[in-house]
């Protein structure tokens, strides 16, 4: 159940706009901040709230990367495997991070703390290899700053 | 260092505030527009500027602005494409974060241009930090006068707000833009009818590149022909930022004049190949455009030339690749990405992108056979009958692989195994 | 016209067409996956590639995107047209299951076909098929989405045209799926269009499953009886069986699609049940022998007791042959009848929406989806007659005002403007919206006209409706193509009459009005145009009460369809009760004589559609009980004999023709002729030829609004599944069947102090209709709504909304003591 106080902003954001259904990917990744990811159940509340129908909803959330409708850990890293974070070595970063966590790219450590999903270029070449750990931005990477940036997180924790 | 008109208050380490933009002369544009200009003038100014698309397709931004007709219904509306997801652009990401509100008078003017009222930053997830940036900037202008309400006491009013995408690279195209702005499966639309008569909820939209935008301001400002004057080639206008990456010492982002030379950009800006390395090829314009060889090596970067060369400007972002990298990888990975990004609406892209990347793999990974080859040509070749532009973008690379690099190809083919190890 | 030229072929057609018609016209099939003429042109599977020639948009083009030119020229065997249109087959064929042995759509199979002709034989690929999880969907529908070509046509009918929403395409790339969220039953009536739809096998026919292919069905052109729309339909027979029936084009009726209860309704006639052979008090016998003991016992009473003590009774379900048959054997015999409808309210309604029907205001369902302001009164599209609903759909899709007047809370998959008002109320409703709706009335109104529309403009429903009603009637001045739709179930008997006036009314403006009737069974229009208003259930019972009426020849009807128990005591007043049927029926087993007639499948026959439209059935097979029923199912059968076993049953025409003792050698043709007119002159596929003026025309109703007083008057409400009698023996259906409630406005409820769930007894005077309440919003106020659904015993309230006092309503304990 979504608390009433969010429930609350929601609704007073979509009385806002003309077209309640632009608002859909920014309800969605509202209630996915609640809920950790998009749940079956979130689907059916955004549809409220929005005034869609739940297989509207879900025919958008299940289209886009950054929507979760599976459970994701904490940290959701997003690691770069387009070209030119490939041409930098992305794919071994990638196999690093894979052996560090000891999870499969799609997975999530047994802790929940982090899943690990490839994605295509996230607009860092410049930083490449990049990634992202919850929309914010870490590059050029190596094994090194992967290892302190675990760390970190972990105890942030 | 050449005239640097967009990054004019670039600085290294932090975006540039609304008095250094207005120091600069921002907002003059805006301001002298809404006292004594008419819409067409607006429009026919960036025409005789010839003001082509920076997202990629180079279309006449003075042109599609002048398609809204005088009397098109209303609410009219500006969308700013901001989603910059093909592989290897950067270049709208750093002009946000260089210099905010030379974007926002921009989208303001285009929408001044069009009688339209509200503008849309659309922006992908992966630009959290710029959408911040933009949510922060436009309260700022608002406050001062400069967008919202009666804007400097002209009586226009133009809003301005931030769309954030859920991430797909299809939501770049125009009209699945549209469709995602619009709480749809973000599928592309053929036209007719074409946005500028009937876009968001059927009304008319006028949809341009973070740059494009960016460029008015100065237009309006200096007019047409200081814009001309200030490409390197006759066949160019302008300046372009390009965003360098791959195989050179300091990639990143480049305001250069519009037609200044490869060569010119990967050893004067990028400061040269990287260590060891020797160029072999470059993409000259994002991940949908050609293989460049390095029989071009010295051409000029503008829209015209590169099309005399059979390839594209693209969007300028500059992928340069080293005579150690195998390019059948490269177009792999880009295949890797085509296909995973593919929107699902037709067969060419959804299940064509597919099979084009297991050939691909195949041969990468040494169990290529020679008959792949003209299958791939053929494939490649009928990826151009697709639904919208996404799939003739993936064609670009790999038809460009076959054609001028058949013989690393068909190395990988022979020897049963990538000659790059 | 647009002259092209295609494959060297002058073609000519009407601007708007597109180039894959064009060509279709021309008698060139251009391949297509995602294009539908019904469902529209989205370019999404490429398939229909051609060369364009000469055109404002020359090079490989897609067919279905394109639109005839003039001047242009088209080449669809090019060779890159065709070398793309084969790499798009290689492209599916990558991803689609080789498991075309297992497949029910192989031999039907719009991508098997174009495998073949496209010439894509050999795979050269090497790669992984994409595989996905199927899901449940339900009694009818079967899901395998690997097999999935991503034509997107199931979503498009499914949301699009049909309006339900619970199936939609998620995922994006190569990753769409095509399905619910989660598995379960699919919503919408129309879910079995998906099988017709689909180009290859991700949508199949549950209960035919494995039951066979294409090829090894006879394929019979036939009509659905289901309800009154008469949709053309595709029968499949095999092993004497009906196997499956498919949705069959007609562009003025049904389009492409049918609706569920038209789809699975058949299987009655291969019921195991299905009574095969006759019976005389209780013992097997002989078709012979049975016809000729019940015409011995007719003529014995009618000779004792006069020829009209042989009463008949008869069904909206019996065909034209059978009424022709009953129309004269019955004058010829001097015999009674046919008496049909339970009561003369019903009776009234069914003549009034007939007899109104002429030439000016009738329409079709193609005319229906083409109007441009709807109003349903009195009757509930997706449960009386499911097409109509979607064409209403079409309509408000091109931007039609659809409006409803009804007691019940009628669900349709489109949004309405609703009008909450009890079956005493729509006459009143109905002329007050004509008041406000015709502006002036033209200077062209017959006096008669002109006196009903001053009677219209002096109409009052209630004061807290007039006000909505008055709007909508000055929405519907703009109009140019309003249609009235009218039921007759849930409806006063003078309403049918009046919206067939208000649609006059608005026709002699020089609009292009029109009025549809929804009439209860598939021949139902032919029994009010042949029938007299005087014989129905209510009169019969009178007859037998009084002992008029001595020997009872029930044609293909339920009992409770006359208002009649099985069970009820007056029909032992009968010395002889003949019923002759197909179904398994109380009245079958109570009768002295019982004689099996054959089923629509295997006698074929005629009716006329509610748009008075003759829509004909062709026999499918010759009969029989089905292999699958004799020698313990095995084929080929075991046992062998000249004649097929269980092949008893005759047409009811000759039936009666023996019991009229005529022999059974009557023709077919004869009985129609032995109608009056119009429907003498039937003729398939054309619409009876109707009277241009009806002679009630601009009849003002004597009293239009008469108040229930304290009471609450009962509509009787029909389901799509469940209540139709041939249907609801399709145990694939019975799954889908709703529970059976009582239904009360949420105020009346509270006011009767009574609550959701809770189990009442209402007596209707004829019976004790005993149910939970449910508790209904949007119903009307003033009105108890009867399923009729087994489980209930509906047909106490049969005769239309009559009244029943406050009084009548107790509350019960689940085991029926108060
Ligand atoms: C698959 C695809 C992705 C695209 N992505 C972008 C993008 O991220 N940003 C962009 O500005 N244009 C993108 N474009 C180009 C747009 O369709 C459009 O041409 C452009 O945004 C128009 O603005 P402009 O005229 O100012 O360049 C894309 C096109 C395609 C076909
Ligand atoms: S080419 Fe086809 S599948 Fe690909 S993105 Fe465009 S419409 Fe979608
Ligand atoms: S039928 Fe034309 S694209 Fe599918």
């Amino acid at each position: 159940m979504l608390p009433e106080n969010l429930k609350k902003e929601l609704q007073d954001r979509i009385a806002a706009v003309d077209h309640p259904r632009e608002l859909v990917v920014d309800v969605l990744f509202a209630l996915q901040a609640h809920y950790g990811f998009v749940t079956d159940e979130a689907v059916e509340e955004a549809a409220g709230l929005l005034g869609m129908t739940p297989m509207e909803v879900d025919e958008v959330a299940t289209f886009y990367t950054f929507v979760y409708r599976r459970p994701v850990g904490k940290y959701v890293i997003h690691v770069c495997d387009s070209v030119i974070c490939w041409l930098e070595g992305g794919r071994s970063l990638q196999e690093y991070l894979s052996q560090k966590l000891s999870i499969a790219p799609g997975e999530t450590t047994a802790d929940g703390l982090f899943t690990l999903l490839p994605v295509c270029c996230i607009g860092y070449c410049d930083r490449a290899p990049a990634m992202l750990i919850n929309k914010k931005v870490y590059g050029p990477l190596t094994p090194e700053t992967i290892d302190q940036l675990l760390d970190e997180l972990r105890e942030a924790h | 260092m050449t005239a640097q008109v967009l990054f004019k208050n670039r600085h290294p380490d932090r975006i540039a505030t609304l008095a250094e933009y207005r120091h600069s002369g921002g907002y003059e544009a805006l301001a002298k527009v809404l006292a004594d200009s008419s819409r067409q003038q607006v429009q026919q100014v960036l025409t005789d500027a010839v003001l082509l698309g920076r997202g990629g397709a180079a279309f006449p931004a003075g042109v599609k602005l002048s398609t809204v007709a005088a009397d098109a219904p209303y609410p009219r509306y500006v969308v700013c494409n901001a989603d910059e997801m093909e592989p290897g652009t950067f270049k709208d990401r750093v002009l946000i974060h260089a210099d905010p509100h030379q974007l926002l008078e921009g989208i303001c003017l285009a929408g001044f241009a069009v009688d339209a009222h509200e503008g849309i930053i659309f922006i992908r997830p992966e630009y959290e930090g710029a959408a911040r940036i933009l949510e922060r900037e436009i309260a700022l202008a608002e406050k001062e006068g400069l967008l919202g309400q009666n804007i400097l006491g002209s009586g226009f009013d133009f809003d301005i707000i931030v769309h954030r995408s859920g991430g797909r690279y299809i939501c770049g195209e125009v009209t699945a833009q549209l469709n995602a702005i619009m709480g749809r499966r973000p599928n592309p639309q053929q036209p007719p009818p074409y946005p500028t008569e009937k876009g968001l909820w059927d009304r008319p939209t006028v949809l341009q590149n973070v740059e494009t935008l960016c460029c008015m301001p100065h237009i309006v400002r200096n007019g047409a022909d200081w814009f001309k004057g200030l490409a390197r080639t006759e066949s160019g206008a302008g300046t372009k930022i390009f965003g360098i990456s791959g195989r050179v010492r300091r990639p990143g982002c480049f305001e250069l004049p519009m037609g200044v030379r490869l060569s010119e950009i990967i050893e004067n800006h990028a400061g040269g190949m990287a260590e060891g390395s020797r160029f072999k090829a470059c993409l000259p314009g994002g991940a949908s455009t050609g293989f460049l060889p390095a029989e071009h090596y010295d051409i000029p970067m503008d829209f015209e030339s590169l099309k005399q060369a059979g390839n594209r400007l693209g969007t300028g972002a500059i992928m340069v690749f080293d005579h150690r990298t195998c390019l059948v990888g490269v177009t792999l990975n880009l295949m890797e990405f085509f296909a995973r990004e593919s929107c699902g609406w037709c067969t060419p892209c959804r299940e064509g992108l597919p099979v084009i990347r297991e050939l691909l793999r195949e041969i990468e990974e040494g169990r290529g056979k020679p008959e792949y080859v003209g299958v791939l040509k053929e494939m490649g070749r009928h990826l151009w009958n697709a639904y919208c532009a996404f799939a003739p973008g993936a064609a670009a690379p790999l038809e460009s692989l076959l054609a001028h690099f058949a013989d690393e190809v068909q190395e990988h083919i022979e020897r049963k195994a990538c000659p790059f190890g | 016209m647009i002259k092209l030229i295609i494959d060297n072929l002058r073609v000519e057609v009407p601007p708007g067409t597109r180039v894959i018609d064009a060509a279709e016209q021309a008698g060139i099939m251009i391949p297509r996956f995602c294009y539908h003429p019904a469902l529209g042109a989205v370019g999404a599977c490429r398939v229909c590639a051609v060369q364009v020639l000469e055109g404002s948009c020359r090079g490989i083009r897609m067919s279905c995107m394109i639109e005839a030119e003039e001047g242009m020229v088209i080449s669809t065997t090019d060779e890159e047209a065709v070398a793309f249109r084969r790499q798009v087959i290689e492209w599916l064929m990558a991803n689609h299951p080789h498991d075309c042995p297992v497949c029910d759509e192989g031999g039907q199979c719009l991508l098997q076909d174009m495998t073949v002709s496209g010439g894509h034989g050999r795979r050269r690929l090497p790669v992984k098929k994409r595989t996905h999880i199927d899901q449940h969907l339900g009694p009818l529908v079967v899901h395998e989405m690997n097999r999935c070509i991503q034509c997107y046509r199931c979503v498009r009918f499914y949301r699009e045209y049909a309006g339900y929403t619970d199936l939609g395409v998620m995922g994006s790339a190569g990753r769409v799926y095509f399905g619910r969220r989660s598995d379960g039953v699919l919503e919408s009536p129309f879910a079995g269009n998906l099988i017709d739809v689909c180009p290859t096998g991700v949508f199949t026919d549950r209960p035919s499953r494995f039951k066979g292919r294409y090829w090894d069905f006879e394929r019979t052109p036939s009509v659905c009886i289901h309800c009154s729309l008469g949709c053309r339909v595709t029968v499949n027979t095999r092993y004497r069986e009906v196997v499956r029936v498919e949705a069959a084009h007609d562009p003025q009726v049904n389009g492409w699609f049918i609706c569920d209860r038209g789809r699975y309704g058949f299987p009655y006639a291969s019921s195991p049940q299905r009574p095969r052979s006759a019976r005389i008090d209780g013992r097997k016998s002989g078709v012979d022998e049975a016809l000729d003991e019940a015409a011995r016992r007719l003529s014995g009473i009618a000779q004792r007791h006069g020829s009209g003590s042989v009463a008949l009774a008869a069904s909206g379900r019996v065909c034209l042959e059978t009424l022709g048959a009953l129309t004269r054997f019955g004058s010829e015999k001097g015999w009674r009848g046919p008496f049909f409808r339970a009561g003369p309210r019903t009776a009234e309604a069914l003549q009034s929406a007939s007899k109104n029907l002429e030439e000016k205001i009738s329409i079709s369902l193609k005319d229906i989806e083409k109007s441009d302001f709807i109003l349903l009164v009195g009757c509930d599209p997706v449960n009386e007659a499911p097409m109509l609903a979607l064409s209403v759909r079409q309509a408000r899709r091109r931007g039609a005002v659809v409006a409803l007047a009804d007691a019940r809370s009628v669900q349709l998959p489109l949004d309405a403007r609703r009008l909450a008002l009890r079956p005493s109320q729509l006459t009143a409703a109905l002329m007050r919206f004509a008041g406000k709706a015709v502006a002036d009335g033209g200077a062209a109104l017959s006096d008669r006209a002109r006196g009903f529309l001053q009677a219209c403009r002096d109409s009052r429903v209630d004061p807290a409706v007039d006000e909505q009603i008055d709007h909508l009637g000055l929405a519907a001045r703009e109009s140019r193509r309003p249609v009235v739709v009218c039921g007759t179930s849930a409806v006063a008997p003078d309403t049918p009459a009046a919206a067939a006036n208000v649609a006059r009314l608005l026709a002699a403006e020089g609009r292009k009005a029109g009025f549809f009737p929804v009439l209860p069974g598939a021949n139902a229009l032919a029994l009010g145009l042949a029938g007299r208003t005087a014989d129905h259930g209510a009169a019969l019972r009178e007859a037998l009460e009084k002992g008029d009426v001595r020997a009872l020849v029930v044609v293909e009807t339920n009992l409770s369809e006359l208002g009649f128990s099985a069970d009820d005591p007056l029909l032992e007043n009968l010395e002889a009760l003949v019923v002759c049927d197909c179904l398994d029926s109380a009245a079958g087993r109570a009768a002295r004589v019982f004689i099996p007639t054959q089923t629509v499948f295997e006698a074929g026959g005629t009716f006329v559609s509610a748009e008075a439209r003759v829509r004909e059935a062709r026999p499918a097979f010759r009969g029989g009980t089905p292999v699958a029923q004799v020698s313990g199912g095995g084929h080929p059968p075991r046992t062998f004999s000249p004649d097929i076993p269980g092949a008893d049953p005759l047409p009811a025409w000759q039936v009666l023709a023996a019991l009229a003792r005529e022999g059974t050698r009557v023709s077919a043709d004869t009985l129609r002729k032995a109608l009056p007119a119009p429907l003498c002159g039937a003729a398939p596929g054309k619409r009876l030829a109707l009277p241009a003026s009806a002679p009630d025309a601009f009849q003002p109703p004597e009293d239009p609004a008469t108040a229930a007083d304290g009471g609450l008057e009962v509509v009787v409400c029909e389901h799509i599944f469940g209540s139709e009698p041939l249907s609801r023996r399709a145990a694939c259906l019975q799954e889908l069947e709703s529970a059976p409630r009582l239904g009360l406005h949420p105020g009346d409820a509270a006011a009767l102090q009574l609550s959701a769930g809770q189990r009442v007894a209402v007596d209707c005077g004829r019976g004790v209709i005993e149910g939970e309440i449910e508790i209904v919003n949007e119903m009307a106020r003033g009105v108890l709504l009867v399923p009729r659904l087994r489980g209930i015993d509906w047909h106490a309230a049969a005769d239309g909304p009559l009244v029943v006092a406050v009084a009548d309503i107790r509350s019960v304990k689940p085991n029926g003591e108060s």
